[in-house]
């Protein structure tokens, strides 16, 4: 090949590439010594959207049912609540005896109305936190909540414009802020609301509903009782006749109550031949059938110390370290967010798997919130 | 050496900060891996929804083969021990791309042959340029190989007489070589489809930068990971861990300590501290200087430099996990780039508004039934940072991503939307969260005449402004990009190793 060229002649070209560096300097040279002061806006941005966990005080209580009390929760450590899609939860942490727990639950306000946010809790049967926060939480308690979080939200693009939700009991609450997002409201042609309850007087929220039904006539609202005949209301479950007659044809339909109703309500839909994308359900928690009350040895490496705890075959890994007032990276509770991602080192456990990536089954990691001992075990988890 | 004591210590467990963790750990030495996150990798992770597991950023990766034709990334796997335990698949195409202004469209395949006829097929006459354009890309391989033995310090004898045309090519852009070498206008264009991988227009990208990228997809194909790029970084981390090193994950780093213009160590947000005269960052310059280091400790030059550097692409990623495979669709291919036009200067002023409508997609089937897409934006500039705030977020995120849904639909005439099962939709926002980079950005500094490859690699030694701090990584001297973090974090490695301990 002849000479090789590119500028006048391959010498230049050669004496250019020295320069590459000189050039660069020069540059530099040219530059000022001082840096401007680059605060980086979306980064500011990211603390209001996600702020590293929020301080708030209760400012009222309102008993809605026997069992159920909604608690608002007013900023302590910002100005305003961070802006949340309708069907978000947040992660109470609550101390009681000097152990902290952490549980989801999913704000029931406007997302409009960022001032505070209303949580709405249901006694749970033994259950720690509900039942402390319905018995003995008072106004001006303090706490701290992470998030808000969660993929319960209305998605333009994937979901339709005729919506169904169907609420059991207390997974009413996502619902709450749906019906009081206007924004929401405004994107949507019609909205069948089926809400079952064991009694009239276990709706949470019914007059509420009504007011807002009656303000909008895209919204209609099928309350049906379980264990009360009434009239005006729907008689048994949300079975597949009551959901027929509302034709669920080419309609989202979203689901948030006990495991036992969407199991239920599973087999319907496959039953007609529903395809997955029309379903989305609020998570929840499948507890295992047939765990042994035997206990454990659960010895936990973090950043700096090892650790032995008891733990109960039928207690979460996490429930026993919450017990043993060991610190915890929990979000949701319930094996989906992976907060709470850890290394099994050694041990037989029982466990979820289902939101794990593929190669951290691979290498043994874990989703503590969801796992139960069989063993002893050993987990490895980045905390101090 | 006491405990809290370390030969080196390395901040961000990203590609490029594991590359150098792990390569130092394994020739012996005491490391120390920081990341302010829960899971290595930086970016190189994935995410699951419903069904779905999704990677979050690896479109494809260079330079990497497979055992019996390794690139440079699958050599320092296999040296690191990890190139076995991954599940990777080559691509056997490179890619196909639109220009939709024209409704033209180009695919494109792998092997330098088939690349060579396809080329003809589409631009007759483009053949003897091309043979042109290849036996180049040999020799800038040739030459960079030689640039790594040499650990950055080239011999300019040798260089001129054994990379002659590297030399003469080596100063200038893509465009102006392609130019000189006669090939047809649209078969350089078709060419240059690539250069929004790395950011800049075919007038500025560095013309040896790009020819060993391309050239390396073209030879070895593009690979991606069945188990996503989250296999890699695991595997990284935990062969890490497995050769002694301490990783810590959940701890971010507040101060770097600096006395005399020399490293000192650092000291963690919860306050603990650790010693070290070698620091290797995977976080930017930016945070580095102008957050870590004491005002007082940053040399004016720093300063400098940073003022001459600018921010490069931001991107904009929709995730979705369809309930039709890739036949149902209708779509047979992995890769879609798809341009208004393949004049890259022109798209390049366009991408620097949001809704501009330039995408590059992935595609692949999953499971027996259904099939992820990954369609990616890049905007260049400050639009999004201008556009967004905590009022209007969700609604502009929404809008953004029906916008290149549809765009996408329109351009490949498929329909999407009624096969959307899951949705996950980042924004800069959501890469400034995850990788606390500054803006969200995702592609490190922008490539310009003087902050290229080249001029960063032949300047890099000068410009340790403080003795022992080192960047890897897509804000180091490789640019952006998985295989470039992946070599540039081995080769700070090794150039730590040649420091003093
Ligand atoms: C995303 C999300 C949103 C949620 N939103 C809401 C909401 O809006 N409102 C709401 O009320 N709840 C909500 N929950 C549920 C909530 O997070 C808690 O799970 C609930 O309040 C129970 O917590 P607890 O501490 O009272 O019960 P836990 O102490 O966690 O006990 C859970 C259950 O186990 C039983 N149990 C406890 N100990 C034993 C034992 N030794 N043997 C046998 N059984 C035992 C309890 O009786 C109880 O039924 C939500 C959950 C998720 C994941
Ligand atoms: S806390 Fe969400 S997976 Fe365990």
């Amino acid at each position: 090949m002849k000479e090789f060229k590119i500028g006048l002649n391959a010498k230049l070209d050669m004496l250019k590439f020295r320069d590459l560096g000189i050039n660069r300097e020069k540059e530099i040279n040219k530059a000022s010594k001082e840096i401007k002061n680059n605060d980086f806006q979306l980064n500011d941005l990211v603390k209001i959207m996600h702020p590293n966990g929020i301080r708030v005080e209760v400012t009222k209580i309102i008993k809605e049912t026997d069992d159920t009390k909604s608690f608002y929760l007013k900023p302590l450590s910002i100005d305003t609540m961070p802006p949340f899609q309708s069907g978000a939860y947040i992660t109470l942490l609550v101390s009681i005896d000097k152990r902290t727990y952490k549980r989801a639950y999913s704000i029931s306000s406007s997302p409009s109305s960022l001032n505070e946010y209303r949580i709405t809790i249901k006694k749970d049967g033994n259950g720690i936190v509900s039942n402390y926060m319905f018995n003995t939480c008072a106004i001006g308690d303090k706490f701290n909540i992470l998030g808000p979080f969660g993929n319960f939200t209305y998605q333009s693009l994937r979901d339709q414009k005729d919506v169904v939700f169907i609420a059991g009991g207390s997974g009413i609450t996502p619902f709450m802020a749906y019906l009081q997002d206007e924004k929401f409201l405004n994107k949507i042609n019609s909205l069948t609301l089926f809400y079952g309850a064991k009694s009239e007087f276990d709706l949470i929220f019914k007059k509420e509903i009504d007011e807002i039904k009656n303000k909008n006539n895209k919204i209609k609202v099928i309350y049906v009782l379980s264990e009360q005949k009434r009239d005006g209301y729907s008689y048994g479950l949300i079975d597949e006749e009551k959901l027929l007659k509302e034709k669920l044809d080419n309609k989202s339909i979203f689901i948030s109550g006990p495991i036992k109703m969407y199991f239920y309500l599973n087999e319907i839909f496959k039953k007609l031949d529903i395809p997955n994308k029309y379903i989305r359900h609020e998570i929840f928690k499948e507890i295992p059938e047939n765990l042994t009350d035997k206990t454990f040895n659960l010895t936990i490496k973090m950043l700096d110390k090892i650790i032995t705890i008891p733990c109960k075959g039928n207690e979460t890994l996490i429930n026993s370290m919450e017990k043993n007032r060991v610190k915890t990276l929990v979000h949701c509770t319930v094996g989906v967010c992976g907060f709470c991602r850890s290394k099994l080192v050694k041990g037989n456990v029982l466990t979820e798997n289902t939101f794990l990536r593929a190669a951290d089954k691979d290498y043994y990691y874990i989703h503590p919130c969801v796992t139960y001992p069989l063993s002893d075990v050993i987990i490895e988890i980045p905390i101090k | 050496m006491k405990d809290n004591e370390f030969d080196t210590i390395v901040i961000g467990a990203g590609n490029g900060g594991l590359t150098a963790a792990l390569t130092l750990q394994k020739k012996g030495k005491k490391v120390l891996l920081l990341d302010k996150g829960r899971v290595p990798g930086g970016f190189a992770s994935s995410f699951v929804r419903g069904r779905f597991e999704f990677e979050a950023s690896l479109h494809e990766l260079c330079e990497y083969g497979d055992e019996s034709n390794p690139g440079e990334v699958y050599e320092i796997f296999k040296e690191l021990g990890i190139a076995k335990s991954l599940e990777t698949k080559i691509i056997p195409e490179t890619f196909c791309v639109y220009e939709t202004s024209t409704n033209s469209y180009y695919e494109m395949p792998i092997g330098e042959e088939k690349f060579l006829e396809k080329m003809e097929s589409y631009v007759p006459n483009s053949k003897e340029s091309m043979t042109i354009f290849f036996s180049l890309c040999k020799e800038v391989q040739a030459a960079f190989k030689y640039f790594n033995e040499t650990k950055g310090h080239p011999d300019s004898q040798v260089l001129m007489e054994k990379f002659p045309r590297f030399m003469v090519v080596a100063p200038y852009p893509v465009e102006k070589v392609l130019k000189e070498i006669k090939m047809p206008l649209r078969a350089r264009q078709i060419l240059e489809t690539y250069w929004s991988y790395l950011g800049s227009p075919a007038s500025k990208l560095s013309f040896a930068h790009y020819a060993s990228m391309i050239y390396s997809y073209i030879i070895k194909g593009p690979v991606i990971l069945n188990k996503n790029s989250h296999q890699i970084s695991l595997a990284l981390s935990e062969e890490f861990e497995n050769s002694g090193g301490t990783v810590k994950y959940l701890t971010g780093v507040r101060e770097i300590l600096v006395n005399n213009n020399e490293v000192e160590g650092i000291i963690t947000k919860d306050n603990q501290k650790f010693l070290t005269k070698h620091i290797i960052s995977n976080i930017s310059p930016n945070v580095v200087f102008e957050k870590l280091i004491k005002k007082e400790n940053v040399p004016l030059r720093a300063n400098q430099l940073l003022n001459t550097r600018i921010l490069g692409a931001r991107g904009i990623c929709i995730y979705l996990g369809l309930n039709k495979t890739m036949e149902e669709l209708g779509l047979k291919n992995y890769s879609y780039f798809i341009y208004q036009t393949l004049n890259s200067d022109i798209e390049y002023k366009r991408m620097h508004s949001i809704y501009n409508g330039n995408l590059v997609a992935t595609l692949k089937n999953y499971g027996k039934d259904s099939s992820i897409l990954c369609i990616t934006s890049l905007v260049f500039g400050d639009e999004f940072t201008r556009l967004v705030n905590k009022e209007n977020y969700f609604e502009i995120k929404e809008k953004i991503a029906e916008h290149f849904v549809s765009s996408f639909e329109k351009n490949l005439n498929v329909n999407i939307k009624d096969a959307i099962e899951e949705i996950e939709i980042a924004t800069p926002l959501t890469f400034a969260r995850y990788g606390g980079h500054p803006d969200g950005v995702i592609y490190g500094y922008l490539a310009t005449s003087y902050d290229n490859l080249l001029p960063r690699i032949m300047t890099e030694e000068q410009e340790i402004f403080i003795k022992g701090l080192r960047f890897c990584g897509g804000f180091g001297s490789r640019l952006s990009g998985y295989s470039s973090a992946y070599i540039n974090g081995h080769q700070e490695a090794l150039k730590t190793l040649g420091e003093d301990f």
